[in-house]
């Protein structure tokens, strides 16, 4: 049996020398989700990064732990990898726009009402897509806004019609917002847990007052400071 | 944190560069030289994505390994509020060997391959690791040391060029700032308490000094691989380089709390202003990554038992329409 100073260990009782385990199979560390977060209130939703799980509600705790423990988060989005379509990558000067097809999706006029007009592109099938920008390679997708389209493919003209005249855009996401897990605004308490963990700051640790003390009593002569 | 200064090498040759697509190439040496990062679906040679891989598994593996020997004393810390900060690092750095998995994930290698490779022992983690914390002060001295040691090893890595590397290693090194402050602390405390405390943390600096020696690595022989992977800023330091950063910036504070260290030949030499020190016993190192270590079987047995006692809670969560795909970033 295994021997080790750990108690705890010890009592688990695990052999020795046991047989090599197989090789995991696919998806026992499940499937992937892309999460969002934002980081005060009123300001854009930004990309922070991947969780194994194997739902949407599982992968939302993962996120919550995993990206939101630490820092400051006021929401968080959790949607699956492969329901997001995206654009390839340009260089840090230019827009990835540039490089689609210039067949404009037909900016909306406004005639009759909006409020009409989105009720009939709904009932036709249309629905609401986020989009997301990289500004530059290395750091983060950021929320842009929403368009509504029948297809993601559309949801990306209409992006570049709408947003753009902003540059650099190195990489598109477009993801249809059905597809979003979203916190809820009622539920807005469980992000107010930071405040209660200061030991996890290193504000809480002033151990250079304990080392100027201690340098004080080594030399009980030393003139003042 | 415990981001292992050393990738440990397979024999790579740098052979192989023939056979990349000369434009393609050029383009993609052009973009690290402006200072662009590479993203996962951009075009990339294969020894770039082999050392990423690579490099960035060992990195994952080191955090969750290297939370074992810490995470051993949280039942058994002083305290209360020590036992909730050491928790707290704890998780942070599994959840670290969460983020990078993910990252090596986005150039191809599954998360179930790296955790079958890190049980199998086909991958290698931290050498570090492969010691016993016997003492609350050994667990201090890593705390404090060894998180000190990868997160010069992680500055100089977040500046690299693999995009979904540098997102990790931003968020992790934010992280971090609390480890080191803890660590720092914690050695404070017995160094500067009674005399017990204070020996207690002499001798397991005494233990540790010649394994924190190794954290970086040998010496890097400059190959023509070395002088490719520096070109291509996936390894953005020596060896030797991190080291002499290492002990100038932490031995110092080591011996401003009247501690020693277990080198008579350790001084910075004021002309060059490098330090100089032993050699460490390059040999012993081999021979405790090769699996002859005081704690190399234990780590591999308790990561092994956690895989397999949680199997049967995966296998019922498992959707049966699940479908792979990697991360996007």
């Amino acid at each position: 049996m295994l021997h080790s100073l750990d108690p705890r260990i010890n009592r688990l009782g695990l052999p020795d020398a046991p047989p090599p385990p197989p090789d995991k199979a696919l998806l026992d560390q499940f499937e992937t989700y892309e999460v969002f977060h934002q980081k005060k209130e009123g300001t854009a939703y930004v990309y922070v990064g991947p969780v194994h799980a194997p739902s949407a509600d599982v992968a939302f705790l993962f996120a919550k732990e995993q990206y939101s423990r630490r820092f400051p988060c006021t929401g968080m989005w959790v949607v699956p990898t492969a329901s997001i379509q995206l654009t390839g990558y340009v260089g840090d000067t230019e827009s990835v726009y540039d490089t689609l097809p210039d067949d404009r999706g037909e900016v909306p006029a406004t005639a009759p009402s909006e409020e009409a007009q989105d009720a009939a592109a709904y009932a036709a099938g249309e629905e609401d897509y986020d989009i997301f920008h990289l500004k530059k390679r290395g750091k983060a997708h950021t929320h842009v806004g929403k368009v509504r389209a029948a297809t993601p493919g559309q949801a990306l003209q209409i992006a570049k019609a709408v947003f753009g005249e902003q540059r650099p855009v190195v990489n598109v996401w477009v993801v249809r917002s059905a597809d979003v897990l979203h916190s809820e605004e009622e539920d807005k308490d469980m992000w107010a847990t930071n405040p209660e963990k200061k030991y996890r700051e290193a504000m809480a640790y002033r151990v250079q007052d304990r080392i100027e003390r201690f340098k004080q009593e080594q030399q009980p002569n030393a003139p003042q400071a | 944190m415990y981001g292992g200064g050393n990738t440990f090498e397979a024999p790579v040759k740098a052979d192989g560069l023939e056979n990349e697509d000369p434009i393609l190439l050029a383009e993609f040496e052009a973009r690290i030289a402006r200072g662009e990062k590479i993203e996962p679906s951009d075009w990339m040679p294969a020894l770039y994505r082999k050392q990423l891989i690579r490099m960035i598994e060992q990195h994952a593996h080191s955090e969750i390994i290297g939370s074992l020997p810490e995470g051993t004393w949280i039942t058994r810390a002083p305290g209360f509020r020590r036992k909730m900060a050491q928790m707290a690092k704890v998780q942070d750095e599994v959840g670290h060997a969460q983020l990078l998995y993910s990252a090596a994930e986005t150039l191809g290698k599954t998360r179930e391959q790296m955790l079958s490779d890190l049980i199998n022992g086909k991958s290698k983690y931290s050498n570090v690791f492969n010691y016993p914390t016997p003492t609350w002060a050994d667990s201090n001295v890593i705390s404090w040391l060894i998180d000190a040691g990868a997160i010069v090893n992680q500055l100089a890595n977040a500046k690299g060029s693999y995009g979904p590397y540098c997102r990790a290693l931003d968020r992790i090194c934010a992280e971090e700032a609390f480890h080191l402050k803890y660590g720092h602390d914690a050695v404070t405390h017995m160094a500067t308490g009674t005399p017990t405390q204070r020996r207690m943390m002499q001798e397991a600096l005494n233990r540790w000094w010649p394994a924190i020696m190794t954290f970086f690595g040998p010496a890097d022989k400059m190959s023509t691989h070395t002088e490719i992977l520096m070109r291509w800023k996936v390894k953005m330091a020596t060896n030797d380089d991190c080291r002499q950063q290492f002990l100038d910036m932490y031995v110092p504070k080591i011996w401003e709390l009247g501690l020693t260290l277990p080198d008579p030949n350790l001084h910075k030499n004021e002309e060059t202003g490098q330090w100089e020190f032993t050699e460490p016993d390059w040999e012993d190192f081999k021979r405790v990554i090769n699996g002859d270590g005081p704690c190399n079987k234990e780590r591999l047995a308790v990561r092994r038992a956690a895989e397999e006692n949680g199997a049967w809670v995966r296998r019922a969560l498992l959707s049966p329409q699940a479908k792979y795909v990697k991360p996007l970033a």
